[in-house]
């Protein structure tokens, strides 16, 4: 079973809120002081998916990350976790992507490093939550793809998916190799072990250019085009129901709530 | 007695092999003071006085019987080496040699007896909990030998004086208890008593053989281990966790009985089952699985079960056996909370929490086999510094309004105030660094603060087993702090002034380093700081285990507390180095305990039993759980607050008043 897993690094999408700010000149989003780089967890998850695969039946991973500037500790937590390979798509023209520039990129990184059985994606990514590259990825490779992957197993030539459903799951076969996503219900992704993290500082790296993939400067940037970008401002008022016994206070309650055209 | 003395040399040989199975402890040092340590212990059974309690005086059976025995053993020394062996017998009859020996052990007898008679009940009729199901057989048997040989001592003395015959050199004074005795034997024949007096002579001598062969099969082996053990325990400071030197350690922790070192195996040995560390465990008071005895009862047994095999050069997985699942479970290993209760009251110098941890280690670094809840604190710890998962706060939100300068912009900083992630980052306990700051503030000290350049200490990875999640952070901190050239380092948190003090020294990080407790005792002793009153209350402080127990700071919260006008203080039952656990060390205020079994809930009783309104604390782990605690039992009356916001407040009515 060989697996690839295609993961994002993100800010911390757990540091506070008030951490974020927008630079309304470049449309862009400000460095936060103190916010770390991490995984997407999604994307941790993808890699879980594959680590199960391969404990139960062995196989390569390979993992395959695309940005500018990717701090090496956190991308290598795939190989820490117990994947096998790392390929890096870095540089400046990474940057500034879109949705379809990175799918293209990892769609020609995909199609050069060869044979596969299974590719796994997060369902998201969470910094922008658009949830559009792995299926992307499919579209160009012409790959089946099932999103929102629970449980996955390899069963002969075809591959077992549990989807998540929004009010249970249902239990997909589809024919290898394929694209999967894989969703939060997957579990906890494992903690590395100290030896997986001794191996991963110790393992080379491939890095690609553009160049490397096939892409020339105009495929690998954006289509489409941020017109704004913002953090909306939520006002909150709070007010306290009077009333001289709990009763009272219900029936005011209530009429305060069909006045607001809420009941 | 050649084959008595053959067989427990053979017993011992065979145990000095087992222990020589164990990694090679480091260099022990500081002999002469180890050597006098050992010695309060031995002779001036201090290992029995200092766990005196109204609740648990047994151990003034222990010492009574120790004095005893030691005469004896003296005395046979002397009579046997000396007065037998050199052929001074003679020449010792004509000094008071044997008045002195006939009296000293009299009364040795009824020291050994008196203790030997109460244990005997206590074990058998009282059945204290602490020794629950340990009526055992060989319990029985070590006791009733420990009756009986000075009792047959007694009786044979006894009898020699009935038929005349007294130890030469005695003259009129005969030895009180064996002359009564005597009495006993005025009306019986004289063929009668002359084999009594063969009979108990032999009697006597069999069971010292007896108890000579029995010491390497029994827990009578405590008498030659723990002094040892008590000799090579883990040189200060309390409660420091050894270093792993992850480029050449080959594998991490404990997960086989030979991964532990020599000293940790003498451990195993020392135990005598007294349980005094079972009655005091707060995961075992709390309904939880583990118990500090068992786990070394069952180490010990693990050891003697398949110590043959180990000898003979078999790898230890072929016994089938694992140490982890099958020794000690998993579920007992991540239940301590590292308070040291146990190795408090252990009279034998056992180190349970070393052991715990280094299984941890195990379970951490080479398996990655956590509890979810642990893991996720670890995680956060690994990714953002902090175990606070899910936090909306920064590492500056609580400083307000308050003016505080981060340490890149402040200057002629006279100390850093390390505010640790929970004081910085979980809302209640804000109002712990607020109210240090404006104490601080208020006595003119100037300080600065790392900001969002702060990471955790490290204590919860260590604590965990994440030795090298730990080593990263401590390394990143003092790379930090001599950054910035800190001399002077003030923590609220006992487990950052742990680690920081006595920990960070083993990577090179050398601070002074005091917690807030002492510095504003210190503020209060050369009077910069005068406190103001408080409203009338009635208080008793929780005493943290990483203050107490560890570094022994039980005066300055004390001093403090009583600074301040209109509280009344009281102890609460389990105070000082016996206090009780908050339920949050170890790693535990961030992994998930079942409603009925928290550690907090206990305290929490006690708290109401002492009827106190208030509750003072100095560790922003006890404020959380013992918090928690209160309001889980939804008690209004009852409130928690850090020493530091008590100060706050009696200074905010100060300036009132003015």
């Amino acid at each position: 079973m060989n697996a690839i897993v295609c993961v994002k690094q993100v800010p911390d999408p757990e540091a506070p809120p008030a951490s974020y700010k927008v630079d309304a000149a470049s449309n862009r989003m400000v460095p936060a002081a103190g916010v770390p780089m991490v995984l997407s967890p999604f994307d941790e998850q993808a890699v879980e998916a594959a680590l199960k695969l391969k404990d139960a039946q062995g196989g390569k991973i390979t993992v395959l990350s695309l940005g500018h500037k990717l701090v090496r500790d956190v991308v290598k937590k795939g190989l820490a976790m117990g994947a096998d390979e790392l390929v890096l798509l870095e540089d400046e023209t990474f940057a500034d992507v879109d949705s379809w520039s990175t799918a293209s990129a990892l769609a020609a990184a995909i199609k050069k490093l060869g044979s596969f059985d299974l590719v796994f994606c997060g369902r998201q990514a969470s910094d922008w939550n658009a949830g559009q590259v792995g299926l992307g990825i499919a579209e160009l490779l012409g790959l089946p793809i099932v999103t929102l992957a629970k449980k996955v197993e390899i069963k002969g030539s075809e591959a077992r998916v549990e989807r998540v459903t929004d009010d249970g799951y249902e239990v997909v076969m589809v024919p290898l190799p394929a694209l999967v996503t894989v969703t939060s219900e997957l579990g906890q992704p494992r903690y590395p072990t100290l030896k997986g993290i001794m191996a991963a500082k110790k393992k080379e790296l491939l890095v690609w250019k553009p160049a490397d993939i096939g892409l020339t400067p105009d495929q690998a940037g954006r289509r489409t085009q941020l017109l704004r970008l913002f953090q909306p401002v939520r006002e909150r008022k709070c007010e306290m129901v009077g009333g001289a016994t709990p009763e009272e206070k219900a029936v005011n309650l209530a009429l305060k709530l069909r006045d607001a055209k809420v009941l | 007695m050649a084959i008595a003395v053959g067989l427990f040399s053979r017993k011992v040989y065979q145990l000095w092999r087992y222990l020589r199975l164990g990694k090679a402890d480091g260099d022990f040092g500081q002999m002469r003071h180890r050597l006098l340590v050992m010695a309060g212990a031995v002779v001036g059974q201090v290992c029995q006085w200092k766990g005196l309690s109204k609740r648990d005086r047994a151990g003034l059976g222990h010492v009574f019987m120790a004095w005893g025995f030691f005469t004896f053993v003296l005395f046979y020394f002397l009579f046997i080496i000396i007065g037998q062996g050199f052929g001074v017998s003679e020449t010792l009859e004509e000094t008071s040699f044997f008045f002195y020996y006939a009296w000293v052990m009299d009364i040795a007898a009824v020291f050994v007896i008196t203790g030997a008679l109460w244990g005997l009940i206590r074990r058998y009729v009282i059945r204290p909990p602490r020794l629950e199901g340990e009526q055992t057989l060989e319990a029985l048997v070590i006791l009733v030998t420990v009756l009986t040989h000075p009792m047959t001592h007694l009786f044979k003395e006894a009898t020699s004086i009935a038929l005349g015959h007294p130890p030469a050199g005695l003259g009129a004074s005969l030895p009180p208890i064996s002359a009564a005795l005597s009495n006993l034997f005025s009306n019986s024949s004289t063929s009668l008593v002359e084999a009594a007096n063969v009979g108990f002579f032999w009697a006597h001598w069999s069971i010292v053989l007896f108890v000579l062969v029995f010491i390497g099969y029994s827990r009578y082996l405590h008498m030659i281990v723990s002094p040892f053990n008590v000799l090579f325990q883990s040189p200060p400071p309390k409660g420091a966790l050894r270093p792993i030197d992850l480029e050449k350690a080959e594998n991490f922790g404990a997960s086989k009985i030979t991964d532990f070192t020599r000293k940790q195996l003498l451990d195993l040995y020392s135990c005598v089952a007294c349980g005094r560390c079972h009655v005091n465990c707060p995961a075992q008071l709390s309904g939880k699985r583990l118990s500090p005895r068992e786990v070394i009862l069952n180490l010990k047994e693990h050891l003697f079960e398949i110590g043959p095999q180990l000898l003979r050069g078999r790898a230890e997985a072929e016994n089938g056996k694992e140490l982890i699942g099958g020794v000690v479970t998993e579920e007992e290993i991540w239940d301590c909370t590292t308070c040291r209760a146990c190795e408090q009251v252990c009279p034998v110098g056992i180190e349970h929490v070393a052991k715990i941890v280094d299984l941890r280690r195990h379970l951490a670094m080479e398996k990655s086999q956590l509890p979810p809840s642990a893991q996720e604190a670890l995680q956060s710890l690994g990714t953002r510094g902090h175990p606070w998962r899910g936090t909306t706060a920064t590492r500056t939100d609580w400083v307000g309004n308050l003016g505080i300068k981060p340490m890149s912009e402040a200057q002629g900083v006279e100390v850093l105030y390390w505010v640790g992630c929970t004081s910085a980052l979980e809302e209640r306990s804000t109002k712990v660094a607020q109210a240090t700051a404006r104490i601080l503030q208020a006595t003119g000290v100037k300080f600065g603060i790392l900001g969002s350049e702060e990471n955790c200490c490290g204590d919860p990875a260590r604590r965990l087993g994440d030795e090298y999640l730990f080593q990263t952070l401590c390394q990143q901190n003092i790379e930090l702090l001599k950054g910035y050239q800190v001399q002077k380092i003030l923590t609220t948190c006992p487990h950052c002034f742990h680690s920081l003090k006595y920990e960070y020294p083993q990577f090179g990080g050398n601070f002074e380093v005091v917690h807030h407790t002492q510095f504003i005792a210190d503020l209060m002793a050369n009077g910069r700081l005068k406190p103001g009153g408080l409203n009338s209350q009635k208080v008793a402080y929780h005493d943290a285990c990483y203050l107490g127990r560890y570094h022994d700071i039980y005066q300055e919260p004390r001093q403090i507390l009583k600074a301040m006008e209109g509280l009344s203080i009281t102890e609460l039952a389990r105070s000082r180095e016996k206090s009780f656990c908050c339920g949050g060390g170890g790693g535990h205020l961030w992994m998930e305990e079942p409603p009925e079994q928290r550690v907090n809930a206990r305290r929490v009783e006690e708290l109401v039993e002492a009827k106190v309104d208030l509750v003072a604390t100095a560790c922003p782990y006890c404020l959380s759980m013992l918090e928690d605690g209160i309001k889980a039992k939804g008690l209004e009356s009852l409130k928690a607050l850090d020493i530091s916001e008590l100060v706050a407040l009696s200074l905010e009515s100060k300036e009132k008043k003015q």
